[in-house]
């Protein structure tokens, strides 16, 4: 077995701290200013996969190892994607059923938590 | 600064068990630990084939009297019981457990698994999920009898026998059988990638140890998806949540389950189940192809080819799982998309056929046992495999599914076929595990029951399918869709099962009796290259080698080799230089 | 017998094609235990996945509403209502244990014995708080109502994940704090003078790991 470590400066460890928080701050703030639809979605993956690649690139040390092992981990969770796109469209196809057969509500709104709501005690809607 | 690599495993001492308890019981020994989950299958895989034998005597004969004790609720269990014993029990934990501790280490020139006591926890709790399903057969209902598949809603409603205790027992067995499974299977993995001796790159590798690689690999990224499965249905019977559950009214009482996705089941459990059949035909293809090239006495035609074959079956059978959902009433384009990859993984499946035959073509064929074990499943493969094709394709499916064409495909795919690689590779090994050699009579006898018997249950039954008898039914009774000669055909299958099923016992005799009695083997009885056949010892002794691991400088299919005197060369014999 | 040097100075195909094709070991370098450790990430990978998976086709296929997660993760302080407030800690400490847990590896190469303790030490406390704010959160919210089996606020499906998804993580994080006391310990305690402390980078594989499964969580479940 191979004996040297990975030996890396202290430094590049705080600065992958720091650039974690900003990340994690700026998508908190994309909560916090309300945007919605396809920016908010955007922008919430896009800081999701940046934090995801530097925790694995930096901190599981993967930038640092040889091709052969990247490449063994990282390709098999391709069939996850399969496995995801796939469900989405199925999950669309069987929402459709559910409101095009069954009579549900397509676009309801949501309920604020009690001690949000200013509404009064028995009046929950039965679904 | 160059550094040349030593295998870890010469660098470090081996600690040797000092008590009999730690030897055989305990034991951190792969050759142990693969007799353990050998005998364990193999015990709880003939509870699996009485009740097969039940269920067979209930449809051929409904109306006798010593039927009279079996219930509809019964024949679900057992039905249930057969399909989740004999896909997950027996053959996931033989071909992987048994075969994969036993081999893996031998054919790569370790000392041992990388993570020996991990190994040895990895049976122990194996034995504690099969105990676990055992026991389902005394909790109050009885086992669950939803059909081996599980699919919710009727799995976990009243109705469906055992459908508290039965299905909790079961799911957690199944749980528990994953960790088993995880801590196995990350020790082979390991083991093949990281513990191989000098020389052995990985295209010398036996075929065997390729498929056991593939097979554990795509084991550790399926099993996850039915680990998420069992858990959110122990969720929905146990705390009430929805997640496969719709609105549904049950014997008349509207359940409190409202929203869930049954069809998300139905996914997850594919996304396992798919992978799940190559896990089980992968180390078979290993075996079979091993026992074929050793003795047809000739090497195994396009071995790259045969590689990349498993590679790809491997990362092909990812994406084909909906296949068995055509009429599930999923998405109506997903059958287009699961057809094409299906009919895709065909491909590298039929290369392999072709491969085997090519193999013994003009071969210096020598019928021995594990060599008839071998033929056989070639035959049965392709027929499980060219029936495959038929449901493989959405149109030709929807009218043969769930009838007993169905039956017939799976079964001689992926239960004669790779019980057939199971016994010849029992054959070819056991002399080598043991030292003594199986009786040769009683093991052709035992074949020609088994093989000839086994075409008899499974080949009628496509009739059986086509005429539109379906699975799964308790009782028929006569009908104008289900004529006299269907009734006969089943008195027919179920007399040549009985009788497979008995001829087993000539098996568990030869097993038994070869041990105490056998003819002494010789360390290479059927004059094989890969590295178990080389090691100092017959049979091995903990640790495998003496204290330099052994050099491999060939393929391990160097048979009858132009200008060489002896018909086969082993894998540690140096090449000459070329002049 | 092969030469393997570990040149840096080939292509990533190249290399990549040499050690799948060499004898020994495919992963050149690495221990064993590390190689096992990928590979059991990469498995439960699979789990985590499947498990969103599943909230995925929960959130999609429900005709019911789903509740807003910025507001019903929301703490009041001082009167003013703060979305995502324990969250946004919670994340803040993960990510802070994962820093502290890097730097232990660190340390842990350069066969810095106390200084790895402390700092896997300082990382385990920083996991058993995240633990004890998830705890609060659920505590807030079945007060609220939220059960596995229902939520007065839409569909039931959102507090059957919720309480799964977080509460596997969860799992993961408490067997992590175990994981990490015993090698900390097992550390100064000399048990692995002898190797070159890969254990506490294993360790740090898993704990970054169960970093990483936040980052999902915290973006698909109290974001989206």
């Amino acid at each position: 077995m191979a004996t040297e470590g990975q030996q890396h400066p202290i430094k590049i460890y705080f600065l992958i701290w720091l650039l974690l928080f900003v990340f994690s701050f700026f998508s908190y703030l994309v909560d916090y200013l309300d945007l919605q639809g396809n920016l908010r979605w955007f922008l919430i993956v896009v800081f999701m996969l940046l934090k995801a690649g530097f925790i694995v690139a930096i901190f599981m040390h993967m930038k640092w190892e040889r091709f052969a092992l990247i490449f063994g981990i990282l390709t098999p969770p391709l069939a996850l994607v399969v496995l995801m796109f796939l469900m989405a469209i199925e999950s669309d196809y069987a929402w459709s059923t559910r409101v095009v057969y069954m009579g549900e509500d397509p676009a309801p709104k949501p309920e604020l938590p009690e001690h949000m709501s200013h509404k009064e005690h028995g009046e929950e809607i039965d679904h | 600064m160059a550094t040349v690599e030593v295998p870890y495993q010469e660098t470090v001492p081996l600690h040797h068990p000092k008590t009999w308890i730690g030897k055989y019981i305990f034991s951190q020994d792969h050759k142990i630990i693969a007799v353990q989950y050998g005998i364990t299958a193999m015990a709880v895989g003939l509870v699996a084939l009485i009740l097969s034998e039940f269920m067979r005597l209930q449809i051929a004969f409904p109306e006798a009297g010593f039927m009279a004790f079996f219930t509809a609720d019964h024949y679900y269990q057992a039905i249930t019981m057969h399909g989740m014993i004999m896909v997950i029990y027996l053959l996931t934990a033989f071909l992987l457990g048994a075969f994969g501790n036993f081999c893996v280490p031998l054919m790569c020139g370790a000392r041992d698994m990388v993570f020996p006591f991990v190994n040895m926890l990895s049976y122990w709790v194996y034995l504690l999920s099969v105990i676990i399903l055992m026991i389902s057969y005394f909790v109050p209902g009885g086992p669950t009898g939803a059909g081996w598949t599980l699919y919710p809603p009727q799995t976990i409603t009243p109705g469906s026998p055992g459908f508290d205790w039965g299905i909790a027992t079961m799911l957690i067995s199944l749980a528990v059988f994953i960790v088993a499974f995880t801590m196995g299977g990350l020790n082979y993995i390991t083991t093949i990638l990281q513990a191989r001796t000098r020389g052995l790159t990985l295209m010398r590798m036996p075929l065997t140890v390729w498929g056991i690689f593939i097979a554990t690999f795509l084991g550790l990224i399926a099993f996850p998806a039915l680990f998420v499965s069992a858990v959110m249905m122990l969720l929905d019977k146990f705390l009430g949540t929805s997640f496969f559950m719709p609105a549904i009214v049950s014997l008349g009482n509207k359940l409190d389950y409202s929203g869930g996705q049954p069809l998300l089941f139905q996914h997850l459990f594919w996304f396992f189940g798919h992978p799940e059949v190559y896990i089980v035909a992968l180390p078979a293809f290993g075996v079979i192809s091993d026992l074929i090239s050793v003795h047809a006495r000739k090497n195994i035609f396009g071995y790259r080819m045969m590689v990349w074959a498993i590679v790809a079956i491997g990362a092909l059978s990812l994406i084909v799982w909906a296949h068995h959902m055509y009429v599930a009433g999923m998405h109506p384009s997903f059958g287009f998309f699961f057809a094409t990859t299906t009919l895709i993984i065909a491909v590298p499946t039929a290369l392999k056929v072709y491969n085997w035959i090519l193999t013994l073509w003009r071969a210096n064929i020598r019928i021995t046992v594990p060599m008839l074990f071998a033929l056989a499943f070639v035959l049965t493969f392709i027929v499980g495999g060219i029936t495959g094709l038929f449901l493989g394709n959405v149109i030709i499916d929807i009218p043969l599914s769930d009838t007993y064409f169905v039956v017939a495909h799976f079964h001689m795919v992926m239960g004669v076929s790779p019980i057939l690689a199971i016994f010849g590779g029992i054959y070819h090994w056991y002399p080598k595990l043991t030292g003594r050699m199986l009786n040769d009579t009683i093991g052709r006898i035992h074949f020609y029951f088994t093989f000839i018997g086994t075409y008899a249950i499974y080949f009628p039954m496509h009739y059986l399918g086509f005429i539109g008898v379906p699975r799964r039914y308790y009782e028929t009774g006569i009908s104008e869709f289900y004529p006299v000669a269907a009734h006969n055909l089943n008195k027919f299958i179920t007399i040549a099962a009985l009788i497979v099923g008995v001829s087993q016992i000539l098996f568990i005799f030869n097993l038994v009796h070869s041990y105490f009695r056998g003819k002494k083997a010789p360390a290479n009885p059927w004059g094989a290259n890969s590295l178990e056949w080389c090691t100092p010892e017959t049979p091995p002794r903990h640790g495998n080698w003496e204290d330099r691991l052994p050099t491999v400088h060939r393929w391990a299919y160097d048979f009858g080799v132009p200008g060489e005197e002896k018909d086969h060369i082993p894998q540690t014999v140096p090449r000459r230089k070329a002049s | 017998m092969t030469d393997t040097t570990l040149s840096t100075q080939e292509s990533i195909f190249t290399s990549t094609a040499r050690d799948w094709s060499s004898d020994m070991t495919t992963f050149k370098g690495v221990p064993w235990g590390k190689a096992m450790m990928w590979i059991f990430l990469l498995s439960d990978t699979f789990i985590f996945t499947c498990f969103l998976v599943g909230y995925m086709v929960m959130r999609m296929t429900v005709t019911q509403a789903w509740p807003v997660a910025s507001e019903v993760f929301a703490l009041t302080v001082w009167g003013v209502s703060v979305p995502l407030l324990l969250i946004a800690i919670m994340t803040f400490i993960l990510i802070t244990s994962s820093g502290t847990m890097a730097m232990a590896v660190n340390m842990g190469y350069q066969r810095r014995k106390w200084a790895v303790f402390w700092l896997m030490f300082a990382t385990a406390l920083l996991g058993a708080s995240f633990v004890g704010m998830q705890c609060f959160e659920w505590y807030k919210l079945i007060s609220e109502g939220v059960r596995p089996w229902h939520n007065p606020m839409g569909a039931p499906q959102f507090g059957s994940i919720f309480f799964m998804v977080t509460g596997f993580h969860g799992l993961h994080v408490s067997v992590g704090v175990a994981y990490l006391l015993i090698v900390a310990t097992r550390v100064v305690r000399g048990k692995y003078d002898h190797t070159n402390f890969e254990i506490v980078e294993i360790t740090g594989l898993y704990w970054h790991f169960v970093d990483l499964v936040w980052v999902f969580i915290f973006a698909f479940f109290y974001l989206w």
